[in-house]
């Protein structure tokens, strides 16, 4: 990508230090509140997956909010917040959550950024994913194992397993009989 | 018992007919090198049409096995096979064309030309060419090395005047070349519609050779040229024996759609911006990441279909809600009126007049929002979807809610649903104008269900016991 693709005058601050990640606090999640305008709807899957994740290697991505009132409203990473009602969840940080607090952010920038947060990012291709899938089989990790650690059904594991291969996969029935209308 | 009339034939007749199969004694493979031989013994020449998809595969390694055995086999081979290539298709679809056209038996075209598609991503753009002279700093694959990008008679500006699919079809031939049959890969288990593609003759000996002209309303062209389905009987797993144990060489854009989790039944590498874009561009972006780049700046609405084809906005599955105010007509004009394309909304509008004349051909019945009347599938719904979609392949159709069992009982739990549904609309007020409906509503639906579903459904009977048809 090319930068004219990029727009004129957009101006984040200068500097590590001004970057809102440098700003991290540790907060009770109470403190924070939901936006009305999050379009983001995780399934039960996804949303299991993402309780697994922060289990298995703790919290990683905080949560990005912004003043609103006396509280912090979410722009990004709800349902990381929401994951951490979740007992076990909870009990890693003692009920703190992370988050970035962004400068006074006027509605309209807020939606954008919930948005963008949202959609910049690309897709898994699935020869990737199949290699990944292939590489934990041959690290001896199981088929059912891949399956509760990833959040996926066993249907999706073998099938990124057999790299999708119609010959192997299909048609070892042979030629059936054939038929004529009427 | 209704009379029919030409063109007004009413589906479920239709489907009677179509749906008898009789076992034919032998197994599809070696049948369709019986229907291969038939066609080189019967015309003049045979062309295959080949998609580089499965089917064209199967027709394609049929036509080769059967020339090769054939007592003219040095007449037949090699094989004329004709690819239109639609630019946005995955790049295993060009590996897979190349291997099978590097083959001996294969004397193939590989043509790159703007025909005219159906792109229902858009409202506003509802045609698309591949390999447009005009957007060629946005095509998705660079021209292959072996394209053919002119053909006499193919009209390439201006692009108004580009022929459609199967306008194109028809230049490959001349009066001279005698009786000529398309040899192509369309099966009766791909959809009803196509069912009745290869079935409608039944009383026919040869019902999977068909007159190309009576294609496109007689738009097509030459009364020599035939098409021919030799795979029409073929189940998907019969397609897929042919690899697993012929060892036929098959396009790997299939594994990607496989192993991305598409059921066998519904992977297709043909882009599908048609009329249901939609689900399979989901899986695109998975599946095909170098094509899929380029999409959203080539195909209008590609970006917003991939997003949001599985919704309302694409009228898959959810539909958007009828306002209050509005009757049905009326809301329905206004979708159609979405549409940019004063042909795209012709079609529209001829496709839906056809469902409601058909409707009220079998029945005096109000058409209901969302339940389809049991026997003529039609709801307002529908007619919603035939409105957003367009239908201009002409591929939709109402679905029958009444399933005739072997023992020759019908099903008639759809008539409970519609009994139902009828009543609950009439206690909200529903009226003959919102509904469409050009006579008064009738109060109560019993006297519109006929007799063999009021003697199964006592239990809705009125209470008043009204029992006049």
């Amino acid at each position: 990508m090319t930068d004219e693709h990029l727009l004129p005058g957009l101006s984040a601050p200068q500097g590590t230090a001004a970057q809102p990640v440098s700003n991290l606090s540790w907060l009770p999640r109470h403190e924070l509140t939901a936006n009305t305008w999050n379009p983001n709807r995780q399934a039960r899957p996804e949303y299991r997956l993402l309780a697994v994740s922060i289990l298995e290697n703790g919290w990683t991505q905080p949560i990005a909010a912004r003043p609103l009132g006396d509280g912090l409203e979410i722009v990004d990473g709800f349902h990381r917040w929401k994951v951490a009602e979740n007992d076990a969840v909870a009990a890693l940080t003692g009920g703190l959550v992370p988050v970035v607090p962004l400068p006074e952010t006027d509605p309209a920038l807020a939606r954008l950024a919930t948005i963008r947060h949202n959609r910049a990012r690309g897709v898994h291709h699935v020869l990737g994913m199949a290699d990944i899938i292939i590489d934990l089989l041959g690290m001896n990790m199981s088929a059912a194992e891949i399956g509760t650690r990833l959040g996926m059904d066993a249907e999706e594991v073998t099938r990124l397993a057999d790299r999708g291969n119609m010959r192997a996969r299909h048609g070892h029935g042979g030629f059936g009989e054939g038929w004529v209308p009427g | 018992m209704p009379r029919f009339v030409k063109g007004t034939t009413p589906l479920a007749a239709n489907l009677r007919k179509a749906r008898h199969k009789t076992p034919a004694g032998a197994d599809v493979w070696t049948l369709a090198l019986q229907r291969m031989t038939q066609l080189f013994d019967t015309f003049d020449k045979t062309i295959i049409m080949f998609s580089a998809g499965k089917d064209s595969m199967a027709v394609l390694e049929a036509a080769i096995a059967a020339a090769t055995v054939h007592r003219d086999a040095d007449r037949l081979l090699p094989l004329r096979v004709i690819f239109f290539d639609e630019e946005v298709i995955p790049y295993e679809c060009e590996d897979y064309t190349r291997r099978t056209f590097a083959r001996p038996e294969v004397a193939g075209e590989w043509y790159c030309l703007p025909v005219k598609h159906r792109n229902g991503c858009s409202n506003t753009s509802p045609w698309w060419w591949p390999w447009a002279p005009e957007a060629a700093d946005l095509w998705v694959r660079p021209l292959p090395p072996e394209a053919i990008t002119s053909l006499p008679g193919f009209t390439i500006d201006p692009p108004a005047a580009r022929p459609s699919m199967p306008e194109a079809n028809g230049l490959f031939t001349r009066p001279s070349d005698g009786n000529v049959a398309l040899a192509m890969g369309i099966r009766a288990s791909e959809s009803l519609v196509r069912h009745y593609a290869v079935t409608g003759r039944p009383y026919s000996h040869d019902n999977w050779i068909v007159p190309y002209g009576n294609y496109n309303g007689g738009r097509g062209t030459a009364p020599n040229v035939w098409k021919a389905y030799p795979i029409y009987d073929w189940s998907d797993q019969d397609v897929w024996a042919g690899p697993a144990t012929l060892g036929w060489d098959y396009n790997q854009a299939y594994d990607m759609l496989e192993a991305a989790g598409v059921t066998v039944h519904h992977q297709r590498i043909a882009p599908g911006f048609g009329e249901t874009p939609t689900a399979m561009l989901e899986r695109w972006g998975v599946c095909f990441p170098d094509v899929w780049e380029r999409m959203p700046e080539r195909v209008p609405g590609a970006g917003a279909a991939y997003r949001y084809g599985r919704g309302e906005l694409y009228a898959y599955r959810a539909r958007i809600p009828k306002p209050a105010h509005q009757t049905w007509p009326e809301f329905i004009a206004g979708r159609v009126a979405k549409q940019a394309d004063p042909e795209v909304q012709a079609f529209a509008r001829k496709r839906m007049r056809l469902f409601i004349r058909r409707h009220y051909y079998r029945t005096t019945a109000p058409i209901l929002p969302s339940t389809r009347h049991p026997e003529t599938g039609v709801d307002w719904n529908f007619i919603l979807k035939v409105a957003t979609q367009s239908d201009t392949k002409e591929r939709m159709q109402p679905q029958m809610r009444i399933v005739l069992l072997p023992d020759g009982t019908r099903t008639i739990e759809s008539w409970r649903a519609w009994i139902e549904a009828y009543r609950e609309a009439v206690k909200n007020g529903a009226t003959a104008a919102e509904l469409g409906h050009p006579k008064t509503l009738p109060p109560d639906p019993w006297p519109l269900v006929p007799a063999y579903a009021r003697e199964q459904l006592p239990g809705l009977a009125p209470e008043d016991g009204a029992d006049d048809r």
